[in-house]
């Protein structure tokens, strides 16, 4: 299973930082993440879905209800990795609206992602 | 004077016509061409052209697909990954047919340098690709300028009756032409950016956009378009930047300024594999907004992108 708790920079002093917090979903298959997925914190949230990735079996989750912003380059992590699994999807609940929009965008009616909209 | 193409040749006429009665002789000819070879067929031209189109075909164009330019080709930047790739792209296997009218009356000064450098490079998008697309040109009421680019951009010209090669042609030379100078605005609220300050500079472009009256969803556009630039410089244009946001002629103008030099003319407009990890910043925002400019060179680069207010 690996480290539970993959955290990116530390909390933030300065509004200007960015921070991403990675935890397991109590009870299900999956993450909740917390902060935002830009440039800066990229390096921790492709390691959480390589991980997300390595114990998924049918149906994983990813809570991103208090994730205020995701770039290009962290929903198509996301999507190569959705491409990625042998089987099953991953339902990705409350995420922020830029991450339906860049997946009709590029992706449009992947089977693999499901989106609960916020 | 007719030539025979090779299977594999991209065919880019330019059409010069003269009034409703000649577009529509010669844009329905054209389709009905495809219509006997069997080639799947799009339209994409300003509105009250396809209502010409569309009365002149009748129900012969019941299987093309017609699309209104002012929209979907708003912005010039989008229409070659949007529009034409994403037409030819979705007919692979023979030759696909396209009637594209980028630049209409009507189009602005600010909007027609990136126009003709679409033209421009839609010869090195396709080439080698058995496409055909042929381009309207509205000689009685587009500059004259407009009209010897259009002999610049396009190998072939198509003039009454008359069909011939453009001795003029030579698209690298307008691409380079139109790569003009951006002059800061001295209206413009302007912030440095470093890596570290990728956030920050975020979220003062969405609280410059909010000022200006953006809302919902294209302030979510405006926030990822300035997320991807300002990226960008950070990844390739030096490790940083300056962010200008500023209202000129009913727009919300917001540019990035860096060291980089952008040396991949279609940057921006090649359609990504789905798998593919990189290439999708400059065309999300040539998707979501209505112009992009851009000037580059030794000196650094400049991307601006409008967004009507």
């Amino acid at each position: 299973m690996g480290d539970p708790h993959v955290s990116g920079e530390p909390a933030p002093a300065s509004p200007g930082r960015a921070a991403l917090e990675v935890s397991p979903l109590p009870g299900r298959c999956g993450i909740r993440a917390s902060g935002e997925i830009s440039e800066t914190t990229r390096p921790y949230w492709e390691e959480a879905l390589s991980r997300l990735a390595g114990q998924h079996s049918g149906v994983s989750y990813l809570e991103l209800s208090d994730v205020a912003f995701v770039d290009v380059a962290g929903v198509t992590a996301l999507a190569v990795t959705a491409l990625g699994l042998p089987e099953g999807r991953v339902v990705v609940e409350h995420p922020p609206p830029h991450l339906p929009r860049v997946l009709e965008m590029f992706w449009p009616s992947l089977p693999q992602i499901e989106v609960t909209p916020r | 004077m007719s030539t025979m193409t090779p299977d594999d040749a991209f065919v880019h006429p330019a059409l010069f016509y003269r009034g409703e009665e000649e577009y529509t002789r010669q844009t329905v000819a054209f389709l009905r061409a495809g219509l006997a070879a069997g080639e799947p067929m799009a339209v994409a031209v300003p509105g009250p052209n396809l209502e010409l189109i569309r009365a002149g075909l009748g129900t012969d164009g019941d299987g093309i697909l017609f699309l209104d330019m002012t929209d979907v080709g708003r912005n010039p930047g989008r229409i070659i990954p949007r529009v034409l790739r994403g037409f030819a792209d979705a007919h692979p296997g023979g030759r696909v047919r396209i009637i594209g009218e980028p630049i209409w009356a009507g189009r602005s000064a600010v909007e027609y340098p990136a126009c003709a450098q679409h033209e421009a490079l839609i010869n090195v998008a396709f080439e080698g690709r058995a496409v055909t697309i042929l381009c309207p040109y509205d000689e009685a009421r587009l500059d004259p300028q407009v009209i010897a680019d259009a002999r610049i951009t396009h190998p072939t010209l198509i003039d009454g009756d008359r069909e011939e090669t453009s001795h003029a042609y030579d698209w690298e030379a307008v691409v380079a032409r139109y790569n003009e100078a951006l002059p800061a605005s001295p209206e413009a609220a302007v912030v440095s950016f470093g890596s570290q300050d990728l956030p920050a500079v975020r979220r003062f472009a969405v609280a410059q956009a909010e000022r200006l009256g953006v809302a919902g969803r294209r302030l979510q556009d405006m926030e990822l378009a300035a997320a991807e630039l300002t990226t960008n410089s950070v990844l390739h244009g030096g490790g940083n930047g300056t962010l200008a946001v500023w209202a000129e002629a009913g727009h919300l103008v917001c540019e990035v300024r860096d060291a980089g030099r952008l040396s991949d003319p279609l940057a921006g407009r090649r359609p990504p594999r789905p798998g593919q990890i990189g290439g999708r910043g400059l065309m999300l925002v040539h998707y979501v907004t209505d112009l992009v400019r851009v000037h580059t060179g030794d000196a650094g680069t400049t991307v601006r992108f409008y967004l009507s207010l």
